[in-house]
């Protein structure tokens, strides 16, 4: 026992339950204040773990190896606790306009964010399952939690069968590798690793789990709900969706395939490759008709989860690393994305690309940070998006030495890059290209929105002018990879 | 201080006064010029400095200082930032830094009414820094890059009244005419590197002393190509074209630039490079039509045309400041046509005083030109001597200068080049005629624009110049006079050419005053009485034609379409006008063609439409119904499942 460990988590959850005590005796126009007295405690302990990412090294472990503090699980805390304290920033402002139950909101942003903690130390297929499903149900409530909205609602129904489907994939998947194994420890299945890397039992049992993840991270062939979904949820909640929840799948892929179970990895190379390519081809290729902002960054989605998979498809540290590094760059770049999404619809009514017409006049700052969020998706420097495809793909060359078909992937992922420029740069063309509009009136932004604006592009240019510091800190955190 | 530590403050100086003019400064219009004009200030005293601790004007023979750091490293291409140190490069450091000081401290008057005066230094101090990065450059490949800087900071300044159209055309026809030139420049430096593997001065020196066919059969053709740099640079024909039309660009950048300067680069580039031209004359087989032609015959021919073209042009023009350019491409023609005589010391030599007497009398012209409110047509003129004394006296210097009269510095230095010529007969009377002719454009300009009676009202009521922009014409008239006293020449034949043993090397440094001011009749008297003959025949002829103060220019009515052909520049303007624009539209069609058809149709939009299609396919996946998806979810799994186990 060393439930210490588990403080950060512990502090969420029960800044959750005061919220929803707080709530009672809070007059209903001061209750946007818990908004903000919760993402403030989330961004302290987000300082907290990025001064510990330093720490990195040592291997802490609670209840009997279920739960583990290392690197890795320091690296994704801090960056959930990013991500959820920027989407409670813009949960305040939503919420301002939305005219709903704030507090629930709130709450439940931070018990998916408690979910996603533990997901980055799950080390036992039990953990595992359980701090995921903490994310996906509290992600029921929140992809639907616009009751009135039809589109609100429907999204939230597809999510739930959905993920239930890969839920109950998962479950079987773990129960099988139980079967084959004897255990759920990751520990102990460590150290068995080789010998089942050759039951085919147990391969079942892995493919199941993986196809359970793969839902989370929006992947091939789980990709299918990711557009409707991201496109009818709340801009928030569609915020901590594209970053929180697939970030939770990729710290578990991450740490069974290459921490757990190396020997199955290096076997299964070609099969994470195609998931990789075929993602990334889905996603750029459908996202070129859309209309919608929202739809189309599910597009994008999905085409980053496969960029993401090819750093886990390269099977080394350099490829996890770069996973690690790309996810933080994309952090800032989709929430600022989703941030301009939730004004605009909010004050628009639409989504739609031609809605943004003429939105540099209106407000030059989300115009602006639309057009930055943009280029970074497309992999221009000095942004963000450049850098992380840069060590991702670097991390394929390397591999390329050893087996030809790494220059193939390579070669689509460029493809797909290209693809890509075509539809992001239609959004930066809607903003500032679709000939005169209408009169309209400025759009004042609220010091929130600003503050997640100014934070989000701040991170994206840091990351993309000044990279070494979140590039080392990645290396330090896929150190103990078994790679 | 070391030296090395002087000549980065020298480079940087200016570069960071740019930017702090740019940057932060550009509201302060005091502060800006002040910034501007302490960089090159500084720079002058550090020039003089490096002198005395390092003797420029006693050199020892090929030493150099080198401060260098290691720029980039391509494959075995390594390239330095090195500032080379030696009598060369410093007496270029005190000629730049000199007359620059004097041109700022002259534009902070000249200037004083513009509304982008902050811009002005900017641009003024990036020039400076580009030009001294030129001078102190130790390899081709950091030369070139300030040579394209030069190019831009030259472009911004002659457009720097963008707002007219002249201005903005004239900047883009030199910047592309220049380009032109750095094109071939560049090709002549890829050559030297891939042939001898460096591209360090030094080194391609000592490759080349040890072995002058290193380069094999591309010699001449490299040296040809590096010369095209000059070329552009120093406007030589056939790209003399830009030079004149830059001076839409105000007066003290055309004093600087297009006078003084960086025109002079080519030049300097000549003599630093030398060594690579200096080879026995060697062509691949494709041009053996051209066998036994030097890289120097074509350099001084091309020199000598260009100094001839230009003077007669500069015969028939009625611009006070196009008159002066035409000057200024007459003689780099000349100092071009000495470097091609093998006798870079003479070209050197000219191109320092040319530096001081032409910087005076564009000053001078500038000067006029503020007095009567920018009318720069000297049939508009007339009398001027009266109105403006201190502009006038030393505007009659630099003609003087210019015009070769003895003892004024154009004396020397133009003897040096005429002797250097007397070997070739043909270019020798070229060069007599030539200076025949610059005699008599010049006397031209002094009796229309200064002598005789006001043809204009605005004449009449014409001031002096404010001090500032006065003291600068002061000391710019003091060197022009004195510069040919100073052992500027023995300093550049010890450098330039030690082997030589000069016969007259007491004149210089070692004679006496009268031996010095003697020293050109005693060592090469054909030449000196010549160009004194030429001098004074010309004077004469202008004497007779214009000392009546005519009301329009008598020439025409003589000389028939000649003059016509002079004053329209022999319409290479026009002619290159025809030939790029059937060339440019022919190739334009092509590529139109190319671009509409191949690549925007076939390639780009080809590629669009198949993408496109795959994605609206693709998008049918997608029907928003749950049970599909459903259904698509697990036949994937399935899927992944049995290619996999089975």
């Amino acid at each position: 026992m060393n439930a210490s460990l588990l403080g950060p988590e512990l502090v969420i959850v029960g800044l959750g339950l005061a919220l929803l005590l707080l709530d009672l005796m809070v007059p209903p126009e001061r209750r946007r204040w818990l908004g903000c007295v919760a993402a403030a405690t989330v961004f302290a302990l987000c300082t907290y773990f990025i001064a510990q990412s330093g720490r990195t090294g040592e291997v802490q472990t609670a209840f009997g190896g279920m739960y583990v503090l290392d690197g890795l699980a320091v690296y994704f805390k801090a960056l959930f606790l990013l991500a959820g304290g920027v989407v409670l920033l813009l949960a305040v402002d939503w919420t301002d306009h939305a005219g709903h139950a704030v507090t629930e909101y709130f709450v439940l942003i931070l018990f998916a964010l408690a979910g996603m903690m533990l997901c980055a130390s799950a080390h036992d297929f039990a953990t595992l399952y359980v701090s995921l499903e903490l994310v996906t149900v509290t992600f029921y409530v929140l992809t639907s939690y616009q009751r009135d909205h039809v589109a609100s609602l429907e999204a939230g129904v597809k999510y739930l069968i959905l993920g239930a489907l890969s839920s109950a994939f998962l479950v079987y998947g773990i129960a099988l590798c139980y079967g084959a194994a004897g255990t759920m420890s990751f520990t102990e299945l460590a150290s068995q690793s080789p010998a089942l890397a050759g039951s085919k039992l147990f391969q079942l049992g892995m493919l199941l789990v993986l196809g359970g993840l793969a839902f989370k991270v929006a992947l091939f062939p789980f990709q299918v709900w990711a557009p409707d979904v991201y496109e009818g949820s709340p801009a928030p909640t569609t915020a901590f969706l594209a970053v929180g929840s697939k970030a939770a799948g990729l710290v578990l892929m991450v740490r069974l395939f290459g921490s757990v179970l190396p020997d199955l990895t290096l076997k299964w190379e070609p099969l994470l490759m195609v998931i990789s390519g075929v993602s990334i081809l889905y996603g750029s290729l459908c996202a070129i008709p859309q209309r919608s902002l929202k739809r189309l960054m599910g597009y994008s989605s999905i085409a980053n989860g496969g960029l993401l998979m090819m750093g886990l498809a390269a099977a080394s540290k350099a490829g996890s690393a770069a996973i690690l590094f790309y996810l933080a760059g994309y952090l800032f770049t989709v929430v600022c994305a989703f941030v301009v999404a939730s004004v605009v619809v909010q004050r628009l009514g639409t989504d739609d690309l031609t809605a943004l017409a003429g939105l540099h006049r209106r407000s030059p700052m989300l115009a602006a940070s639309l057009t930055l969020s943009m280029v970074s998706l497309a992999g221009v420097p000095p942004l963000a998006g450049f850098f992380g495809k840069f060590v991702l793909i670097r991390a394929l060359v390397e591999q390329g030495a050893s087996f030809p078909g790494w220059y193939v992937l390579i070669a689509v992922a460029l493809a797909g890059v290209v693809i890509s420029f075509s539809y992001y740069f239609r959004v930066i063309k809607a903003i500032y290209w679709s000939g005169e509009t209408a009169e309209a009136p400025p759009l004042v932004l609220s010091p929130l929105v600003q503050a997640a604006l100014v934070l989000c592009l701040a991170g994206m240019l840091a990351l993309g002018i000044l990279p070494s510091f979140v590039w080392e800190a990645a290396v330090a955190a896929v150190a103990g990879l078994r790679l | 201080m070391r030296p090395e530590t002087l000549a980065w403050i020298i480079l940087l100086l200016p570069l960071a006064s740019a930017a702090a003019i740019t940057l932060l400064t550009r509201r302060q219009r005091r502060l800006s010029a002040a910034l501007s004009i302490g960089a090159v200030a500084v720079g002058f005293v550090a020039s003089l400095l490096l002198t005395r601790s390092f003797g420029a004007l006693a050199p020892r023979d090929g030493e150099f200082l080198l401060a260098s750091v290691r720029w980039l490293e391509v494959g075995p291409l390594t390239v330095d930032l090195g500032l080379r140190l030696d009598a060369l490069s410093n007496l270029m450091l005190m000629m730049v830094t000199g007359v620059g000081l004097m041109i700022h401290l002259y534009s902070r008057g000249y200037m004083a009414d513009d509304a982008s005066y902050s811009r002005f230094f900017a641009c003024l101090s990036l020039f400076m820094f580009s030009m001294l990065g030129i001078v102190l450059a130790s390899n081709f490949v950091m030369m070139f890059v300030f040579w394209e800087l030069v190019g831009v900071s030259s472009y911004l300044l002659i457009g720097f009244w963008h707002e007219r159209a002249s201005a903005a055309d004239a900047a883009k026809k030199a910047f592309l005419t220049n380009r032109l030139g750095d094109f071939g420049f560049l090709l002549g430096i890829i050559l030297v590197w891939g042939a001898l593997g460096t591209v360090d001065f030094a080194e391609i020196q000592r490759t080349l002393e040890s072995d002058p066919t290193a380069l094999g059969a591309l010699a001449t053709l490299g040296g040809v190509l590096v010369f095209m740099g000059t070329m552009g640079k120093s406007a030589q024909f056939p790209l003399h074209v830009w030079l004149p039309d830059a001076m839409e660009g105000p007066t003290p950048v055309s004093a600087l630039i297009h006078a003084a300067t960086m025109v002079a680069a080519g030049v300097y580039m000549l003599a630093r490079a030398f060594f690579l031209f200096d080879l026995p004359a060697a062509w691949p087989d494709c041009l053996s039509f051209l066998a036994g032609i030097s890289a120097l015959d074509i350099i001084a021919w091309i020199g000598g045309i260009t100094a001839l073209l230009a003077a007669l042009m500069a015969v028939q023009q009625s611009d006070i400041k196009r008159i002066l350019a035409y000057s200024t491409l007459s003689q780099l023609g000349f100092m071009v046509m000495a470097i091609g005589c093998a006798k870079p010391d003479a070209g050197m030599f000219h191109l320092i005083t040319h530096a001081f007497f032409k910087a005076l009398l564009f000053l001078g012209a500038g000067s006029v030109i503020h007095a009567l409110h920018h009318e720069q047509n000297i049939w508009k003129m007339g009398g001027l001597a009266a109105r403006l004394p201190v502009t006038t006296w030393t505007f009659v210097v630099g003609t003087l200068a210019l015009c070769g009269v003895p003892p004024f510095s154009g004396f020397y230095s133009k003897d040096g080049i005429l002797a250097a010529a007397e070997s070739r007969p043909l270019l020798f009377g070229l060069a007599i005629l030539v200076a025949g002719l610059t005699t008599f454009y010049m006397a031209r300009l002094y009796f229309v624009a200064f002598a005789g009676t006001p043809r204009d009202s605005h004449v009449a009521e014409a001031h002096e110049s404010p001090g500032v922009m006065l003291w600068p014409l002061r000391w710019l008239a003091i060197a022009s006079i004195l510069g040919g006293f100073w052992g500027i020449e023995h300093t550049l034949q010890t450098v330039l050419a030690p082997a030589a043993g000069h016969g007259a090397a007491g004149h210089g440094a070692a004679g006496g005053f009268f031996a010095t001011l003697l020293a050109p009749f005693g060592h090469a008297p054909l030449a000196a009485c010549l160009g004194l003959f030429a001098t004074g025949f010309g004077f004469a002829l202008a004497y007779s034609l214009y000392a009546s103060a005519p009301a329009q220019d008598p020439l025409p009515a003589r000389l028939g379409s000649l003059a016509r052909w002079m004053r329209d520049k022999f319409y290479f303007d026009e002619l290159y006008d025809v030939l790029v624009r059937v060339t440019h539209d022919a190739a334009a069609a092509v590529a139109d063609w190319v671009d509409r058809w191949l690549v925007a149709g076939l390639l780009v939009r080809g590629t669009l439409g198949g993408v496109d299609v795959c994605g609206r396919i693709l998008r049918l996946v997608q029907t928003g119904n749950l049970q599909t998806y459903a259904f698509l979810a697990a036949a994937g799994l399935v899927l992944v499942l049995w290619v996999m186990l089975l």
